[in-house]
């Protein structure tokens, strides 16, 4: 919205606002009666009506009598989403693979591609050209258009126009990402950091629906954070938040390509599980996977005792900054053994001041496993074209 | 490291006089890709028979999970968690995706079927696919396409909570747009902790999706190898000539001009 707070809204663009506001309720919390959408947005029925109406013949949602009926009367009808109205492309550039996905309104994955970087194909070029190329032939397929991107890149991304600084474990520097998409898929195209998209993905979808200050970590090769509070994701300054991977826990530890040393993922990064679980270095993650899940009780104690002590410590430091009410792990995190994350939080519980304050801060393992990223590019893409469906 | 989830050894098949597979070893670690490529009549589908226990070895000691076992049928691989995939779509055209997903292990008590649970369940293993492509677990197989069908018989297998998924060419069939999403539910098996087997005659699905490539030649196991350090030129030369460098079969010391 353009007015400011001294300045009156004219009728037709508080009428766009509520229209943007029950679709993103739609495209969020999936199908709803007009009843609970009068109820939720607080508008009057005959308001939810003309939009709905409104709505439904341009195509974009549909109507529906409901399956199950509750109580007497007419019942009101079930609006839903028409997936194929919005088609976005979601892309999750990671260090060893790439995957893309079309999603429709309302979350739902039209189709999906992926694909191993190995040797050459890990370049910007290559990696730029392999998308344009794959998503084309995937909205082939699927026989849609799509009308935005959103991709999510493990690095320091500057949030205007996607120019990603710099990516280290992909050994990127400098790559204007964005501009180079939107000059191929001619639709707009917004880049962000790995672990804040993430976030946004646990906030909307997963396991921190609803939660208004929640802080995600991930483990791939490096370990990032996203951070919500009050709601909304926090930045910082142009947008560089999330590094929670570089804290240094450690000082005497191992040098970390950032140029510090002793970062915490160093010490709880897929590397560091790596050696933990005495398997060589870059191992495919299904097989540090399948290690995990291999593990007896014994085992989770001796071998992963290192690991679970710095994973501890550094998430104690994160809920003492932060001060959320709830910890989610995701990525690799997710095949962590549950006895062990149980320990985890117990211990932060017992020693973090800020969870005693607040009355515990809960720890959760994703439910989204390696999609949180994907379904996070996707939201990243929808922020932009909600208002103009 | 714990043991490969399956490991064959010295693994002989003939088949009258002729001698298929000659003292193959062939190994499956949990939770990566490992193709398997060799040329037309290599042995690979013979090979995946056997696993399957459609074939009765001749030879060779099977492991499974570090523990001697004996394949002496397809009842007996299927208990133990291996599925087959293959590439003719071996699906019941006339059966909707449920019925397909649970044939021959239908759930249900005497007479009647408990086809709540089954939908349920059949659902449930799609979604944690994320295979949302298919409609309704209820449409008639013959309604799908060729990837879709290729979805269903993998999803099979991890409804069974399958430890071994064997796939013989999965994608021979279908175009490209459906290889490619076929490849990354392959992929993301894999990374569920399955172990898996592709057997591809595509070079370029076997190294978009392959962790190991293990290349069979004229019957004989040359070449098992880690995705990373060979190029397509190499995989194509095991194939062809049995050998590349110093990988594969070893050069006879005087070969005749």
């Amino acid at each position: 919205m353009t007015s400011t707070p001294t300045a009156g809204a004219r009728p037709d663009e508080v009428r766009r606002h509520n229209r943007t506001a029950l679709l993103r309720r739609l495209h969020v919390g999936g199908p709803c009666t007009r009843a609970a959408l009068a109820i939720e947005l607080g508008l009057n029925r005959s308001t939810i009506k003309a939009l709905v109406d409104g709505l439904a013949e341009s195509g974009v949602v549909s109507e529906r009598v409901p399956r199950a009926r509750s109580g007497a009367g007419r019942p009101s009808l079930l609006v839903l989403p028409e997936p194929l109205a919005a088609v976005v492309l979601a892309v999750d550039i990671r260090v060893e693979q790439v995957a893309i996905a079309l999603v429709g309104l309302g979350g739902q994955l039209l189709g999906r591609d992926s694909w191993n970087l190995r040797g050459r194909a890990g370049e910007p070029a290559e990696i730029i050209t392999r998308i344009i190329e794959s998503t084309r032939l995937l909205a082939e397929e699927l026989d849609v258009r799509m009308v935005a991107a959103g991709v999510s890149v493990p690095g320091v991304v500057r949030r205007g126009d996607g120019y990603v600084h710099e990516a280290p474990n992909l050994k990127w520097t400098d790559v204007p990402l964005g501009d180079r998409l939107t000059g191929a898929f001619g639709v707009p195209v917004r880049v962000g950091n790995d672990a804040e998209i993430a976030a946004l993905a646990e906030h909307l979808r997963g396991a921190a629906k609803g939660s208004l200050d929640a802080v995600y970590v991930a483990a791939d090769i490096g370990v990032g954070g996203g951070v919500i509070s009050d709601g909304t994701t926090l930045r910082g300054t142009a947008g560089y938040v999330g590094e929670l991977g570089h804290m240094v826990v450690n000082p005497d530890g191992r040098p970390c390509y950032c140029g510090s040393h002793g970062c915490w993922e160093t010490e709880v990064g897929e590397l560091a599980l790596c050696r933990a679980l005495d398997l060589p270095e870059h191992s495919p993650r299904g097989v540090v996977v399948a290690e995990l899940r291999g593990l007896t009780a014994t085992q989770i104690t001796t071998t992963l005792g290192d690991f679970t002590r710095w994973l501890t410590m550094g998430l104690i430091t994160i809920v003492n900054v932060f001060g959320p009410e709830l910890v989610v792990l995701g990525d690799l995190f997710t095949a962590l053994p549950p006895p062990l994350v149980a320990q985890v939080a117990t211990t932060i519980a017992e020693r973090s001041l800020v969870s005693r304050a607040i009355g515990g801060t809960r720890l959760v393992t994703s439910t989204m496993g390696t999609d949180a990223k994907l379904i996070g590019a996707a939201e990243l893409a929808f922020e932009s074209v909600l208002d103009t469906v | 490291m714990s043991e490969p989830i399956l490991e064959l050894t010295g693994l002989n098949k003939s088949f009258g006089p002729v001698h298929v597979l000659h003292d193959v070893d062939f190994t499956v670690r949990a939770g990566e890709v490992t193709a398997l490529v060799g040329d037309n009549g290599a042995g690979k589908s013979t090979l995946v028979k056997c696993v399957a226990g459609i074939h009765p070895m001749d030879s060779g000691a099977v492991h499974f999970n570090g523990e001697r076992v004996s394949i002496s049928g397809p009842r007996d691989a299927a208990d133990l968690g291996i599925e087959v995939v293959y590439q003719d779509l071996a699906l019941a055209d006339n059966l909707d995706i449920v019925q397909n997903m649970f044939l021959g292990r239908e759930r249900g008590s005497g007479w009647l079927l408990d086809e709540a649970a089954m939908e349920q369940a059949a659902r449930e293993t799609l979604a944690s696919l994320s295979v949302r492509t298919v409609k309704s677990v209820r449409t008639p197989v013959s309604a799908l396409s060729g990837g879709q069908r290729q979805t269903v018989a993998i999803a099979k297998s991890v409804l069974w909570e399958s430890k071994v998924v064997l796939l013989d060419e999965p994608t021979a069939a279908l175009g490209v747009a459906q290889t490619r999403q076929v490849l990354d539910l392959v992929r993301r098996l894999a990374e569920q902790g399955l172990g898996v087997v592709l057997i591809s005659h595509n070079m370029a699905d076997v190294f978009s999706v392959a962790d190991r490539i293990a290349t069979l030649y004229l019957g004989r196991m040359v070449a098992d190898v880690s995705t990373r350090d060979v190029t397509h030129a190499q995989v194509v030369e095991l194939i062809t000539a049995g050998r590349s460098g110093d990988l594969g079969l070893a050069r006879p010391e005087n070969a005749t001009v």
